[in-house]
């Protein structure tokens, strides 16, 4: 005997399954082949249907709030690790690792520079959600949510620690890499995080040859060196990092006060937590002033420089552009440069288009470029100023602290803190 | 102190080591790690298999492909061909899908791997020991330098690789599209001589001062007069000082290049015969010969086609840019249509055969790779007329003929756009725009006057006149937009009025023709086969203007310049020029 209650909710079950069965439908279906030829599979994902796309964004907003519960709240590594492990599945295996937030940085950045391309509210969500909740819980969509950051994770079994001032040179490709990223795909080049996305051939168990490469080798390194392309690599790491600096909360190591007992000291795979500091030596004190007076007059100098360096180097980073490579191609060929041709420069010879056309659409791509180049390379130099300013600062610490931009919230250090277990020991003891 | 702590660790861990859960995690790591290296191997051996040998791209398939081409029996090989492609294939795909398991199983054996070792690390962790603080002072010194110079050299590194990059400088594409343009413009074209008849094939100088007598026996108004190593009865062709024509025999097939100021053989080209044409005799008529099409250019590259269906491009320095067969053509007197360009595309009129074989196409070719971009089918026989590209209400149209169509299409991409059922028989004189009709012949019949301005069959509502008398079988009509002239081959001059088709007058020029008459100006320049340029008004009455002799036989139409006028003799090209 089915209850009225039941009834309704196995209706609506059924009317969504209904739903997206319906919307599935391909609007322009593949002819049949009646030879018996059987359409190649795409080496890309296809298109979700419209409500799994919206059922991904509710598992993403619910995960990143379930990742904030346990760690701010619950403090807790395994159901942390569990979630990182759902997620990996999830938004890694199942969703074969599209869309992901990382990769809807383009998205984003194409549509605010091309009025021709619209972005879909998806993309929008999976770029947003994270930063969000970033602003106001700290960097928990890394610690478990990010499919990318999970399957770094779970092969991280022997890690060693990276010296802190091989980790801030090492961090600055992140910040070029996101210059680039955004360059590349503002001028609708290329989405070159996704193209060289090292994890996705094994999310979809199939895909080109050198990046899976370059995934097993990253995931090597892994095994030793903590989530390196979270912390070397990562474009939108680098904007989770600069909105943790200023998050309304934020993961502690202990939950009360830190005793300094030193035993979480070497808990942090990632390096990310921050020593108590001393006073800085005072025979030394006028030297670093001067020192830091360069610095600071070395920064829009730094910009300057980084902006000029790269808008000349915008004609040879043109040739990620598609358009620029054929006129490259056909300009070679012309010339008697180039032996034979490629199926490109055929297929634009058959359109009978002037070449004039190509090169100038070419050279306003080149234009483009130039000026992006500017914008990226003043951004570099920016970057690279203000880690001199700041390894020129001294900074007092008293306590053992998480790195507020590197800790990326996988809870490993709760475990180490003598404050942690007496408060477990107590909530356990109220609960009994 | 700390030495005690490490001890009690390290003994809680061997503890742990032994314990049975900490040997199952172990033991599925190892076995985990096994399998997936056994799968990983064979994944990598199939991988090679696949890319690095390539089955696909079998030598012995390969060789057999060009066996096929280059023996005369070779189609017999084609059953076996057949067989070797499909089970390279197959073993293809059997291997994809080996790929495709084994990259789950592989998965498979890394998640039981990672459970493992994870399982294993929770087993036997190990308790905090931190050793002692040491100088904290000199250490937040020395990192604080160390991160400092770290950067630096992050600065130099990435300063070095931008300097890298702007040596290796691309193309300045600002500059280049400055360049000259890929393709001629109108006013390029009207200045020179590019094609057959020259521009839209109409026979029409865009200059008037070309000389108006000369004397082969005593040289006079003749600049100079070379030889031209093979025959060939295509006319020449003229591009800024240069003079392009074609001749060929049975072996060979040449492209010659003439200075147009000295005569000088600048260079000479050869089309060797390629696919089809290997090694296959074609039977041609002595009069019309293996190079009766004319050439084309387009001021960057030349192109000409034989009666083998070879066709090959050359740049303007004489370098062979591509060539290809387009498989012999069946034509009953040899093929004999010139060769047409429109932008980039040379425009290949290749009727043959009888319509019901449907082996008739009109194809564009890339001018730069011989690629082709587009063709269509055509439902004509075999015809010797040439295409012509002219602009018809500021709208290009691509108008060839052959019985019993004319149609009109776009040049660009070949979609027609209109055709008129109007002619009949061996269809060799070539259509003509002019007065705001396309003229078309029908060989010792009628001459058909069609409206360009239709859609579809237009047959029924777009003939605005025809007329019968002193119809060509040979020669094109020629029409100065008021009156058009139509020349036989047994020497009947006959003028009509454009607007309805009226006759005005009609001469016998007691001579034979093959080449077709030109306009210069008010003059109009008929050569006989015996080399006699008769020159006349181009008026509604007749009137002789001049009479010259070359002193060798003429069948191909002349070429006209700035102040000259190329003649190819039967074994002699002429420049005229400089005379009255």
């Amino acid at each position: 005997m089915i209850r009225f209650g039941d009834a309704i909710i196995l209706g609506i079950f059924s009317l969504l399954v209904l739903c997206a069965s319906a919307s599935g439908i391909e609007r322009f279906p593949p002819p049949d082949f009646e030879s018996g030829y059987e359409l190649p599979s795409p080496t890309t994902p296809s298109p979700r249907e419209d409500i799994y796309q919206y059922v991904d964004v509710l598992v993403l907003a619910g995960a990143l709030a379930v990742s904030s519960y346990l760690v701010l709240r619950k403090r807790s590594r395994r159901p942390i690790f569990a979630l990182m492990v759902f997620s990996l599945v999830y938004f890694g295996f199942w969703r074969k690792g599209c869309v992901c937030s990382i990769g809807a940085i383009q998205n984003i950045s194409l549509s605010i520079f091309d009025s021709g391309y619209a972005v879909g509210l998806v993309t929008v969500a999976f770029f947003l959600l994270p930063l969000v909740f970033t602003l106001f819980f700290g960097r928990t969509f890394c610690a478990a949510v990010c499919p990318l950051g999970a399957i770094q994770d779970v092969v991280l079994f022997k890690p060693i620690s990276v010296p802190g001032w091989a980790e801030s040179s090492l961090r600055l490709f992140a910040y070029l890499y996101l210059g680039l990223a955004v360059l590349f795909a503002a001028t609708g080049s290329a989405f070159v995080i996704c193209r060289y996305d090292p994890f996705v051939s094994f999310f979809r168990l199939s895909g080109n040859l050198n990046l899976l490469i370059l995934g097993a080798c990253l995931l090597l390194v892994g095994v030793f060196v903590g989530r390196p392309y979270c912390r070397f690599v990562c474009p939108y790491g680098v904007i989770l990092r600069q909105l943790s600096r200023v998050s309304k909360w934020r993961v502690s190591i202990t939950p009360d006060e830190c005793i300094k007992c030193r035993l979480c000291e070497d808990s942090c795979p990632f390096g990310a937590i921050e020593k108590p500091t001393v006073e800085w030596p005072r025979r030394n004190l006028a030297k670093s002033k001067s020192r830091l007076a360069l610095m600071i007059l070395l920064l829009p100098v730094l910009t300057a420089a980084g902006g000029w360096l790269a808008s000349t180097v915008g004609d040879p980073l043109s040739r990620m552009h598609a358009t620029v490579r054929l006129a490259d191609r056909i300009y070679l060929e012309q010339a008697g440069q180039a032996e034979g041709t490629t199926d490109a420069s055929s297929a634009f010879r058959a359109t009978g288009r002037e070449l004039k056309e190509l090169y100038a659409e070419a050279a306003s791509i080149q234009s483009e470029f130039n000026i992006g180049g500017w914008a990226v390379g003043g951004f570099v130099g920016l970057v690279i100023g203000s880690k001199l300013i700041r390894h020129s600062l001294w900074r007092r610490r008293a306590d053992y602290q998480p790195d507020r931009a590197g800790c990326v919230a996988c809870g490993r250090c709760f475990e180490y803190c003598p404050r942690e277990h007496v408060r477990l020991n107590k909530a356990k003891e109220a609960n009994t | 102190m700390s030495g005690v702590k490490a001890e009690s660790a390290d003994n809680i861990a061997e503890a742990k080591k032994c314990s049975p859960w900490y040997q199952a995690a172990a033991g599925s790591a190892v076995v985990g790690c096994v399998f997936s290296l056994i799968v990983a191997g064979l994944l990598i051996e199939n991988h090679l298999h696949i890319k690095i040998l390539d089955p696909v791209r079998s030598e012995r398939l390969e060789m057999m492909k060009l066996q096929v081409i280059e023996q005369p029996d070779g189609e017999r090989l084609l059953p076996e061909i057949r067989r070797l492609d499909l089970q390279i294939r197959r073993s293809r795909i059997t291997r994809q899908q080996f790929s495709r398991r084994g990259g789950y199983l592989l998965a498979g054996g890394l998640v039981v791997l990672f459970v493992g070792l994870k399982s294993a690390a929770v087993f036997r962790k190990r308790a905090p020991a931190p050793g002692p603080p040491g100088d904290v002072r000199a250490r937040q010194v020395r990192e604080a330098l160390l991160a400092r110079r770290a950067v630096m050299l992050g600065l130099c590194v990435l300063g070095a690789a931008g300097l890298i990059l702007t040596i290796k400088a691309g193309v300045d594409f600002g500059k280049a599209q400055t360049a000259g343009s890929s393709y001629p413009g109108a006013e390029e074209i009207r200045k020179n001589w590019h094609r057959f008849r020259g521009p839209g094939g109409l026979g029409i100088s865009a200059h008037e001062n070309v000389p108006l007598r000369f004397s082969g026996k005593t040289g006079e108004g003749i600049l100079w007069k070379k030889p031209v190593p093979l025959p060939g009865n295509n006319s020449p062709i003229l591009w800024e000082g240069r003079v392009f024509l074609s001749g060929a025999d049975e072996k060979s097939r040449q492209v010659y290049c003439f200075d147009a100021d000295s005569g000088e053989l600048l260079w000479m080209g050869e089309v060797g015969a390629v696919g089809g044409s290997l090694g296959k005799a074609v039977e041609v008529m002595n009069d019309t010969g293996y190079a009766a099409p004319t050439m084309v250019t387009d001021g960057r590259r030349a192109c000409a086609i034989f009666a083998t269906g070879d066709i090959g491009c050359f740049d303007f320095d004489g370098k062979k840019i591509w060539q290809r067969n387009l498989g012999v053509p069946e034509s009953a007197y040899g093929y004999a249509s010139s060769l047409e360009m429109y932008r980039n595309l040379v425009l290949v009129q290749y009727d043959q055969g009888v319509a019901e074989d449907e082996k008739s196409r009109m194809l564009a070719l890339d001018g730069f790779t011989g690629q082709p971009v587009w063709e269509v089918k055509r439902p004509v026989p075999n015809s010797w007329t040439s295409p012509i590209v002219v602009e018809i209400a500021d709208k290009p149209q691509l108008i060839t003929c052959g019985e019993p169509w004319v149609i009109a299409c776009e040049p660009g991409g070949g979609r027609e756009i209109w055709r008129a059922k109007c002619v009949g028989g061996d269809v060799a004189p070539s259509p003509i725009y002019a007065g705001g009709f396309v003229f078309a012949i029908e060989p010792y019949d009628k001459l058909v006057a069609i409206r360009p301005d239709g859609r579809g069959d237009v047959t029924k509502t777009h003939v605005a006149w025809i007329a019968e008398d002193g119809i060509p079988d040979i020669c094109c009509p020629l029409s100065n937009g008021k009156l058009i002239f139509l020349l036989t081959t047994e020497g009947t001059l006959t003028c009509y009025k454009v607007s309805d088709g009226g006759m005005v007058w009609e001469k016998d020029m007691k001579a034979g023709f093959k080449a077709s008459p030109s306009l210069a100006g008010e003059r109009v320049y008929l050569l006989s086969d015996k080399g006699v340029m008769v020159v006349i008004e181009a008026a509604a009455q007749y009137k002789e203007l001049a009479r010259s002799e070359l002193g060798e036989a003429c069948f191909a139409s002349p070429a006209f310049a700035d102040g000259r006028i190329y003649i190819r003799g039967a074994k002699n090209l002429y420049c005229i020029g400089g005379g009255d």
